[in-house]
């Protein structure tokens, strides 16, 4: 008999506790549920895809960032580009300079024309040539041509009695061409008792000046060759 | 007495579910699965109390033996991206329906019984 009760007993208290135990997990569930709701739910979603904008956000701007550097990149590269040119273009006009002053283009401008006649009497010399060439270039003549033989270097010399310019034998008459500043040119040439013009008009021989608005000078036929000089460096 | 037991134990757990903190809302889910498994564990009791096969061991083990499982399939089923939750509800719900049909019978009958007595009783008296 008190075994039963004892029995009935602890059977009553393990059945209050399993009671305790569903029911408390039971409320504790409907709570959950209650507070938590839909509301939640959609909650959560809301803010995954809030931080996936802001993501996405981040990873637009990130790409414009890169799209404007690689703008800016392109522009420097651009204006790198237009100077380089520029550079190009000045040393090509460097090149053109030097290059027509050196004789090997053609070359047109105002100027005058000296034409130097052989007589009998007079006739005319390399040396009377290289007088004026140096007379010309004294009056500072950009380009000289002798009978369309370019005069780069003073290379007029006497070969067996014929005048020969820059490899080139010519005959009387002699036709000086010379690009330069034309009143210059022609003042120097004619001044009285020095000038080339006045000294050897005075000694009878057949010269005459035109000045002209439109030289043409042809290029140096010849080769120009550093071949033994080098340019120094320091 | 163990009516008395039952009616405190209920409303003392009431009173703790209500006051504990709430519970993660990803873990709910295991959470209404061991109560579907503990119900059932119940109604079953109920049942076999009524057939007088009443053992609290089983009744005890299977309470708590139950309730783990199904939370372990729960959690299995998840891992596994199979909704196995669903066929421990399927089961514990139909075992559910089955001890609620043989409690509801066992009182109709004793209901009609004590009908039948008493009309039994009253013939008696009149005659």
């Amino acid at each position: 008999m008190e075994k039963e009760k004892k029995n009935k007993i602890i059977m009553a208290v393990i059945i209050s506790l399993v009671c305790i135990i569903l029911f408390a997990i039971m409320f504790m569930q409907f709570k959950t549920i209650e507070e938590t709701d839909i509301t939640a739910i959609e909650n959560m979603r809301e803010s995954e895809l809030r931080t996936a904008i802001s993501e996405w956000k981040g990873k637009y701007e990130d790409t414009q960032k890169q799209l404007e550097a690689n703008y800016k990149s392109i522009q420097d590269y651009k204006e790198k580009i237009e100077k380089n040119e520029e550079t190009s273009e000045l040393i090509d006009k460097d090149l053109e300079e030097s290059n027509m002053l050196l004789g090997k283009t053609d070359v047109t401008g105002e100027g005058v024309i000296i034409t130097l006649t052989s007589t009998e009497e007079h006739p005319v010399t390399y040396y009377h040539l290289i007088e004026l060439v140096n007379e010309l270039r004294y009056a500072g003549a950009e380009a000289i041509s002798i009978n369309d033989a370019r005069v780069v270097m003073t290379e007029i010399v006497d070969v067996q009695g014929r005048i020969s310019v820059s490899g080139q034998r010519l005959a009387s008459p002699y036709v000086v061409k010379a690009i330069g500043n034309q009143t210059y040119l022609s003042s120097t040439l004619s001044l009285k008792d020095s000038g080339f013009m006045d000294r050897h008009q005075a000694s009878g021989m057949n010269v005459k000046l035109e000045t002209s608005k439109n030289i043409k000078i042809l290029k140096y036929n010849g080769e120009l060759k550093a071949k033994y000089m080098k340019e120094v460096k320091e | 007495m163990i009516l008395i037991a039952i009616v405190i134990g209920c409303i003392l757990g009431a009173v703790i579910g209500i006051y504990t903190p709430m519970v993660p809302y990803t873990y709910s889910g295991y959470l209404a699965i061991a109560i579907i498994a503990a119900l059932d564990s119940v109604f079953g009791g109920i049942s076999a109390t009524l057939k007088k096969q009443f053992d609290l061991k089983i009744f005890v083990s299977g309470f708590f033996g139950n309730a783990i499982l199904s939370i372990l399939l729960t959690y299995l089923g998840q891992k596994l991206n199979v909704d196995i939750y669903l066929a421990a509800i399927v089961v514990f719900v139909g075992r559910m329906f089955n001890n609620l049909a043989i409690i509801r019978r066992y009182y109709i009958e004793k209901w009609t019984n004590n009908k039948k007595n008493k009309e039994q009783q009253n013939l008696n008296k009149n005659d």
